[in-house]
């Protein structure tokens, strides 16, 4: 195994206070990227 | 008054079943025809498939919901489509052949208004020789009988790790051009992770194989992320998680056979190589079910209605993949020749794949098929409801919501190991699903800050919540229409 993600990032990776903080900052991230609409890309072309 | 017929209980036949009926009065029919008796949530089958979580938590029985809920359910699989009708039927039908236990082999014509066909994948396991699940040491996630026979071949290896046996364990895809790599990816991870729980890790190798060209290509040509404050390639992410992870990797491999503890596979320089293994779980080719459709005179109109899949509203013609736009994905899931027949989730046909297609030295293609992921699924399954909903209460025909995957977002909550303080997940959004690289043509077709990439126990529990949602939102609890698609 080569360690290729550094200790602090594990432990920031693996807090669960931050990563509480990341759950929260993910789930709106989701929502805007997911509910954040869609549409045809053909009208948009003209 | 008008009767929507679903074919297919999945994700997205059953988003739309669910939209229509509580957008629609009950003078309108609505009808759910599929052979499954339980809806499952697919993406928890990665849990099932490490044994920690049971096949019941993922599913639960269909018929008490929609009898509950007044949507018609039929415990069939549709064989043949009839959209103009026949001689006898002036109404356009689709015959079924029921599978419940108390009808099985009856056949129906069921005559519709309109036809959702949301029949998915058939998992096309014949066409890898030997791979079949459960035989030859190769097992399935794919549905949740198959994650629970992965998790018996899984459990017994481990105790013979337990006694000492260094196993082989390959992971990856099990077609030359089979699709769905963000699934086998999570569960290279599950399994790397459980058996570090179960104090093995040191006893087994792990060898993830794939069609991809290089990794993270996922079956959408890979991406260009956001991480942290970083901006990364997939491949370069997916790597340090695997070198992290002490799991090796064969890319560009079409595996075409597999025997008692062996993989063959076929490379893109052409070679035809073998990798041994104790236990592996290969993802089938996705292939279209076979279905047959007739004219009112009986004649054979299937290439009207199906290229595998079913034929929709994208651009068809054959180009390079130089000329490939988004402009060629479908955006209202409309059969050109019957338009009151749709085709969302994984049923519709797509263009081209989105991976550059690649042929080995011998001339095999080797290189994913394009994926269809649970949040597409049914967010093109609920622009079809509504599509049909609005032509319905207009009483003409309204195209007006459109979802290309060339204008669309996805979110990939992938599972990297289970448990609510030593788990973790990657997070990774694209916006949009298909690259369009006029519009972004320096950050590899893809928004930059909606295309991002996160690891961490955030994400395992984001899944885990996702999970309890969706399944939630299946069973059409209160407000289950307010979570988004
Ligand atoms: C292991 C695994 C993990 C995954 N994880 C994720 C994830 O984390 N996130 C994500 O977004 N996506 C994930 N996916 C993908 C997701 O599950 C699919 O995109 C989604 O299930 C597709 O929905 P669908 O309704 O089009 O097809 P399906 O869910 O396959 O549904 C098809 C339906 O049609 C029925 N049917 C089949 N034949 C007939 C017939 N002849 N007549 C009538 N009905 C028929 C079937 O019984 C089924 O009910 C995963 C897939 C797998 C296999």
């Amino acid at each position: 195994m080569t360690r290729r993600i550094s200790k602090y990032k594990r432990f920031v990776m693996m807090n669960p206070i931050i990563q509480f903080f990341k759950f929260i900052y993910l789930s709106i991230k989701v929502l805007i990227v997911v509910a954040g609409g869609h549409g045809g890309t053909r009208q948009l072309e003209k | 008054m008008s009767k929507i017929v679903i074919l297919g209980a999945g994700i997205s036949g059953h988003v739309a079943a669910s939209h229509l009926r509580r957008k629609l009065d009950k003078s309108h029919e609505v009808v759910v025809v599929s052979p499954n008796s339980n809806y499952q949530w697919i993406p928890s089958n990665i849990w099932v498939g490490i044994g920690r979580m049971k096949s019941k938590e993922i599913l639960f029985p269909l018929a008490p919901l929609y009898k509950k809920k007044g949507i018609g359910f039929k415990q069939a699989k549709v064989t043949s489509f009839y959209p103009e009708g026949d001689s006898e039927i002036d109404k356009p039908f689709v015959m079924v052949e029921y599978v419940s236990e108390t009808m099985r082999g009856e056949t129906e014509k069921i005559t519709y208004d309109y036809l959702i066909n949301a029949t998915g994948p058939k998992l096309n396991f014949e066409a890898t020789e030997g791979l079949n699940p459960g035989t030859n040491k190769a097992y399935s996630v794919c549905t949740y009988t198959h994650a629970d026979h992965a998790w018996q071949g899984l459990s017994a290896l481990i105790e013979e790790m337990k006694q000492g046996k260094e196993a082989r364990i390959v992971i990856g895809t099990g077609h030359a051009k089979a699709t769905c790599q963000g699934a086998a990816f999570e569960y290279i991870l599950n399994v790397e992770q459980e058996l570090r729980r179960q104090k093995v890790r040191d006893k087994a190798k792990i060898t993830w194989i794939s069609n991809e060209y290089q990794l993270g290509d996922f079956g959408m040509d890979g991406m260009l992320l956001s991480y942290g404050s970083n901006i990364m390639k997939s491949h370069e992410m997916v790597e340090m998680v695997f070198e992290d992870r002490g799991i090796d990797w064969i890319l560009g491999a079409g595996v075409n056979k597999v025997e008692d503890g062996l993989t063959h596979y076929e490379t893109l320089n052409g070679e035809q190589n073998t990798i041994a293994h104790d236990f592996a779980m290969l993802i089938p080719s996705f292939s279209g079910h076979g279905f047959k459709a007739f004219d009112k005179n009986n004649q054979d109109i299937t290439e009207k209605l199906f290229k595998g899949f079913m034929i929709v509203d994208a651009d068809y013609t054959p180009r390079p993949y130089e000329e490939w736009t988004v402009q060629d994905w479908p955006e209202t899931y409309q059969n050109p020749s019957y338009k009151n027949i749709f085709a969302p989730g994984i049923a519709f046909a797509p263009p081209h794949s989105i991976s550059k297609p690649r042929k080995s030295s011998k001339g095999t293609e080797i290189f994913p098929a394009p994926p269809r992921t649970g949040m597409p699924s049914g967010i093109t399954a609920k622009l079809v409801a509504d599509n049909i909903i609005d032509s319905i209460k207009q009483q003409k025909e309204s195209l007006h919501h459109k979802g290309s995957m060339g204008n669309m977002g996805a979110a990939c909550i992938a599972s990297a190991g289970f448990g609510m303080t030593k788990g973790s997940g990657i997070s990774i959004t694209t916006y949009p699903i298909v690259p369009d690289y006029k519009k972004y043509p320096d950050t590899m077709g893809r928004k930059l800050g909606k295309t991002f990439g996160e690891i961490g126990l955030a994400g395992h529990w984001l899944k885990l919540a996702l999970h309890y949602a969706f399944i939630y939102k299946a069973k059409m609890k209160p407000f289950w229409y307010l979570i988004p698609e």
